[in-house]
């Protein structure tokens, strides 16, 4: 029987992961020189701009050994961000062992931290590998010591890569064979194919991509996706080469794909376990979840004729990315849209920009917010609700007590870096735990903060008081108990819901006085007077006003200005589709987006 | 009947806030005036050729730069080609230009009415503008335009120039005002990008004036000239009864023009659906080449919706406003239901002083017309 590996790689953005695995593609055959493409696996424009990978993918070798034996390598690439840490867990799943690959001038980072403990867990089998060994700042000793400290291996243990230059490429393919455990090949057992992702294709439905963990899966079996309880023929399977070549039979240990014109965008989830429709397994494989939605905004069309187009568009997302949940909305300043729930700010930040890029669909969203649990007092009538919209929040006099999401957050740094650091935790309402100096000069800092302190443009924040040095992981604890009011935005009187946020009592005036500013800055000018108020419950905290136009006529306008003038109307004309109107004032949609990316400095 | 627009593209001098295409450098006049007078036998095989020109603008850059026989050529060569019977014939000058000689001459080839670049009577203003002339200048031309007795003329004023308080402007009014000009031309400051004072603004070096000291200016401008009986009939121009400006009054009409020259613009509009404007690319260079058919550029067709909202954007600007029936009779655009109940709004609150058949914006409207213009075209998208 044919040998298999299946592993991954566990790595930090520029720890060069992309890089080696281009470089085992080469050195296996896999991919020709002429055909590579920088950055093979990482195949989303998205991607392929961020230097991150957003799923899973999987890719088959087959290397040949010196001594002539020829070994299957399933290589399992996962997400490399914290709003991704399910994902990875079912790639994780999905193998036997994993590559830890660090830089050897950059040392390990937070998130790496956090996948490799997933990963021993898992009873993975660790290679631990320094990359870019070739760089002038490589600090072998140094960072190879911080891999030992951390897995409790031997400093001869740790192999010494040069993505770049290819050295010591050959060495990690032995040590790929030698080191992790072949998969059991239980192949009489009934059917347990984990998916580990999965993909939607126009023509051919949701594409499943698999691990057989056990049994054997034919062509044309009969299959039962097991939590969504739906039923399928699988019509096509086969490996995952470089494009995917048909088989006849995935057996046990084979990593590989099943079509079978999954319809239904949630029938073939990331994490479900696929088996016979007869005689099939009694139990899926642990590990299955839901995936929680943990950041909430609402996303409406800029044009509203295309709420439909957004509602399918939100869709085919879906199919390709479970973790996305949306429901219907209606907004009175922004009509008809949808709020949904994203495991994160930067998966918030894909499906935002997916929409606009593969469904070009002009989208206006809401600042993100978290999920609030809120006791209401109505007349002595007790009741718990919870609450994702602030819109949603109960009238200030009727609230009780409001508990918000906390997580608790692991911050790697330089220590020189430290100040800025707790500056910003400060800052952000955070609790300091402690930190723990490493080697290298460098910092784990723990805090634990307020979620919605960290989803509103923490992480940029982060990187920029730290030259980019810093990197974060973080996990929800619990709920905690806050002095948490709604902040309103009103125009002219009118209450703009879109606009409306929760925020801690404290904070209420600044952001207030923030927000007020920078609408002031963005709506034009119009024929009458706007007032901008923020409010708590009807108690205005803050104000500022938009004079009434008073001049606006081009003062001159002949023979050679009229084709310069029907232009700009054009333009205008644009422009008043993206406008939108909230009582008698008229909005546009920059304004909805830029109290988003409202600076702490303004 | 149709117009006729010619664009003498030199100055002596850059004005800091101009941004019409035009050289410093004489030496090509002559050759350019031969390049003109080819082009007016081009357009002899166009069928604008047909219709009778009555009114001809002779603009720039600085006409009164040529000389009277280059002028006379230049009208010669009209007169060859089209069937001119002129009711206005309007040369541009520049006060540092003008001479008594110069005027009769001028008058001799057909002038009936000069237009003087004065801009201001402020000495440091005109520094800031950076004019080629100075107040004493101003006041000369203005002078010797008064003994030459043109049927009519009219002046140049810029308001709204940083550092240009009330008072000044004030002083620049009465000033003019004592020359009892038959038409004036009073445009608030426009800061374009290319231009010496677009760059300023763009580095911080001077700051723009705030919209509402120019809207002051600009009621401060239309109480003053109105109580001496000359009356704003469109944003910027102003006139004794009568003597309003013809040539230019067409362009909101879409009457048809020949633009000749660098840079000069044209429409025509022959039939129903089939508007035609297009421009002569702003480089002398090239139009020494007498290439007619390379010289135009951004050649467009208007359907006649386009066409429709080109009028309300014209018409509205002027005392005459746009009558709803000429709307549906020449351009077929009916006004909907929402721009009636829009405007009747609007009329109450004073923006407009009709909407029944004609809609004519008010004195307070024309201070936002482009903004209600817009709102009007656009609540029929």
């Amino acid at each position: 029987m044919t040998q298999i590996r299946n592993f991954c790689i566990i790595a930090h953005i520029d720890h060069g992961k992309s890089t080696l695995a281009d470089r085992l593609l080469e050195r296996t055959g896999t991919i020709t020189e002429r055909e590579m493409q920088e950055q093979v696996l990482d195949d989303m424009d998205l991607e392929r701009e961020r230097g991150i990978t957003i799923k899973s993918h999987a890719i088959r070798m087959k290397y040949k050994r010196p001594s002539g034996e020829e070994v299957i390598f399933n290589l399992i690439d996962t997400p490399g961000h914290v709003d991704f840490a399910y994902e990875v867990s079912r790639a994780l799943k999905a193998c036997e062992g994993a590559l830890l690959i660090v830089d050897a001038a950059q040392g390990i980072e937070a998130q790496t931290i956090s996948n490799l403990y997933q990963a021993i867990e898992q009873d993975l089998e660790i290679i631990p590998v320094l990359n870019k060994i070739d760089l002038p700042g490589a600090d072998v000793e140094g960072v190879g010591q911080q891999i030992v400290d951390m897995i409790g291996c031997e400093h001869s243990d740790i192999l010494h890569v040069s993505g770049k230059t290819g050295d010591g490429v050959e060495e990690l393919l032995e040590e790929i064979v030698e080191k992790v455990p072949a998969p059991k090949q239980e192949v009489d057992k009934p059917l347990k194919a984990l998916i580990f992702d999965s993909i939607f294709n126009t023509y051919r439905g949701s594409i499943a991509y698999v691990r057989v963990m056990q049994g054997t899966l034919k062509k044309g079996d009969n299959i039962l996706f097991m939590a969504s309880d739906k039923e399928y023929d699988a019509e096509e399977i086969g490996y995952l080469e470089l494009k995917k070549k048909p088989c006849e039979v995935l057996k046990a240990g084979d990593v590989g794909y099943v079509i079978g014109s999954v319809k239904s965008l949630q029938d073939a989830r990331v994490g479900d376990t696929i088996t016979h429709q007869k005689d099939g397994a009694d139990e899926p494989i642990p590990g299955y979840k839901e995936s929680k939605p943990m950041v909430f905004s609402g996303i409406f069309p800029t044009e509203s004729e295309d709420f439909e187009d957004l509602r399918s568009a939100l869709e085919k997302l879906q199919l390709n990315d479970a973790s996305l949940s949306y429901q219907p909305e209606t907004s009175k300043a922004l009509g008809f849209g949808f709020r949904a729930g994203f495991l994160g700010l930067l998966h918030m930040e894909i499906v935002q920009e997916r929409l606009d890029r593969e469904f070009n669909i002009d989208i206006i969203t809401t600042v993100p917010n978290v999920q609030y649990e809120v006791e209401t007092d109505f007349k002595g009538e007790k009741k718990r609700v919870q609450v994702e919209n602030p819109s949603e929040m109960p009238d200030a006099g009727m609230v009780e007590t409001v508990w918000e999401p906390y997580i608790k957050a692991s911050i790697i740094t330089p220590a020189d870096y430290i100040g800025p650091v707790m500056k910003l935790c400060q800052n952000r309402r955070g609790i300091y735990l402690n930190q723990i100096f490493m080697q290298g000069n460098r910092v784990d800092i723990t805090y634990e903060l307020p979620m919605a302190e960290v989803v509103f443009d923490f992480y940029d924040k982060l990187k920029s008081g730290t030259r980019g040095y810093a990197s974060l992981d973080y996990e929800f604890i619990e709920y905690r108990k806050g002095d948490l009011v709604r902040l309103d935005i009103l125009l002219n009187g009118d209450p703009v819901d879109a606009l409306s946020s929760i925020t801690h009592r404290d904070n209420a005036y600044e952001h207030g006085r923030k927000v007020c500013a920078k609408l002031k800055e963005l709506i034009p000018q119009q024929q009458y007077e706007v007032a901008i108020q923020a409010a708590i419950g009807s108690r205005v905290i803050a104000r500022d006003t938009i004079r009434a136009l008073r001049k606006d006529v081009t003062a001159k306008c002949y023979g050679g200005d009229v084709s310069r003038k029907r232009k700009l109307i054009e333009k205008q004309k644009e422009g008043k589709k993206r406008m939108k109107q909230v009582g008698t004032v008229e909005i546009p949609q920059e304004a909805f987006l830029a109290v988003l990316s409202m600076d702490d400095n303004d | 009947m149709a117009g006729i627009y010619i664009h003498i593209p030199f100055c002596k001098q850059a004005c800091s806030y101009c941004d019409f295409y035009f050289l410093t450098r004489g030496e090509l006049k002559q050759p350019f005036v031969d390049a003109l007078i080819e082009e007016i036998r081009h357009y002899g095989n166009h069928p604008i050729s047909d219709e009778t020109i009555d009114t001809i603008y002779i603009g720039g850059g600085t006409p009164s730069l040529l000389t009277p026989k280059q002028l006379k050529s230049i009208f010669t060569a009209l007169e060859t080609v089209f069937t001119v019977k002129p009711v206005e014939v309007t040369l541009e000058m520049n006060p540092d230009d003008v001479t008594e000689e110069f005027l009769l001459k001028i008058q001799d080839l057909g002038v009936d009415r000069a237009s003087m670049g004065v801009q201001s009577f402020d000495e440091k203003l005109l520094q800031f503008m950076h004019r080629a002339h100075d107040p004493i200048e101003a006041v000369d031309a203005l002078k010797l335009l008064q003994k030459a007795n043109f049927p009519s003329y009219t002046a140049d004023l810029i308001y709204g120039n940083p550092g240009q308080t009330m008072e000044m402007l004030g002083k620049d009014i009465d000033r003019l005002l004592t020359f009892d000009p038959p038409h004036i031309s009073a445009y608030s400051l426009t800061i374009e990008p290319k231009t010496r004072l677009g760059k300023q603004v763009e580095l911080g070096r001077i700051d723009p004036v705030d919209d509402d000291v120019v809207a002051d200016q600009f009621d401060f401008l239309y109480q003053k000239l109105s109580s001496a009986g000359v009356e704003q009939y469109e944003v910027s121009n102003f006139a004794k009864p009568g003597k309003e400006a013809v040539h230019n009054s067409n362009y909101w009409r879409h009457k048809n023009y020949l633009g000749l020259g660098p840079s000069a613009h044209s429409l025509y509009w022959p039939d129903a659906d089939n508007a035609q404007r297009w421009k002569n690319r702003s480089n002398l260079k090239s139009y020494l080449e007498q290439d007619w058919d390379g010289v135009r550029e951004d050649e467009e067709s208007l359907s006649l919706s386009e066409m429709a909202e080109e009028r309300l954007m014209l018409g509205l600007r002027t005392k005459w406003g746009v009558s709803k029936k000429q709307l549906a009779e020449r351009y077929g655009y009916t006004i909907n239901n929402k721009q009636e109940e829009w405007l009747k709004k609007q009329q109450e609150q004073g923006q407009f002083t009709s909407v029944d058949d004609a809609i004519i914006l008010s004195k307070t409207g024309l201070r936002i017309a482009d903004y209600l213009i817009f709102e009007l075209i656009s609540r029929r998208l």
